[in-house]
């Protein structure tokens, strides 16, 4: 399990001293690979196989870091990924 | 993709599925609902208090958006039988309603684990429903995937 965050729009964003949050997603046991993947797609526009990766460590990890960023973009897309009924938190980077 | 989603459904699966808004109006309505829990979530498992601000942040915005997809769906799900054009946000309505429904179905089935597929009996309804909701689910997504850019 890496803590190297995988996300694309670190360092452009972050303001001072606050150190930026990680968007988990966790394994569940009822939400299709296929959706899943979508959802990835679909809210963070990542191309097929980086948003197909996710999942897989999703599914055999247990959980995956889907997205970094400052706190409130990370509330908001803990919120998005909630809508689409993914089981997601928020963890200190 | 212009012209929308086709979809045309048999008349039982039709009927099995005009149960679901009211499945999903179904909770928190009595105490201890484990659906409840796992709808109703914030991304601060360790801090309630930042918790409880998120809730109260987000709270309503998350049923008006619920709200959308259930009206999207109660308006087209009447006409499945028959055939019904969906657009490409509706059809993501569809696809998100059953995959709260199927959250739903399953977190009251006591479901926390993978496998529960071999180990549930495929004729009990809720899971004969879990079973069709998701058939239907993927079929829907996958065909949304086409309107990814």
């Amino acid at each position: 399990m890496t803590t190297t965050p995988r996300h694309d729009e670190i360092g452009s964003t972050e303001v001072g001293l606050d150190r930026p949050w990680n968007v988990v997603v966790w394994n569940d046991p009822v939400n299709l690979m296929t959706y899943v993947v979508y959802v990835f797609r679909k809210l963070f526009g990542f191309p097929e196989e980086k948003a197909t990766r996710l999942m897989l460590q999703v599914h055999n990890e247990g959980r995956a870091i889907v997205a970094t960023g400052p706190r409130e973009k990370m509330e908001m897309d803990s919120f998005r990924l909630h809508s689409h009924g993914l089981w997601a938190t928020m963890e200190r980077s | 993709m212009a012209g929308g989603i086709e979809l045309t459904l048999a008349p039982g699966e039709s009927h099995a599925l005009q149960a679901v808004p009211e499945l999903l109006e179904s909770v928190g309505t009595a105490g201890g609902d484990p659906a409840a829990d796992r709808l109703d979530q914030a991304p601060y498992p360790d801090d309630p208090e930042a918790a409880a601000e998120f809730r109260r942040l987000m709270a309503e915005e998350m049923v008006q958006s619920r709200a959308a997809d259930r009206s999207a769906f109660a308006l087209t799900v009447e006409q499945s039988s028959r055939g019904v054009i969906l657009s490409a946000g509706e059809a993501e309505a569809w696809m998100r309603v059953l995959a709260e429904a199927r959250l739903v179905l399953a977190s009251r089935l006591g479901i926390i684990e993978d496998g529960w597929e071999d180990d549930l009996p495929e004729d009990d309804p809720p899971v004969a429903l879990l079973h069709y909701l998701g058939w239907l689910q993927q079929s829907l997504t996958e065909t949304l995937e086409d309107y990814l850019p």
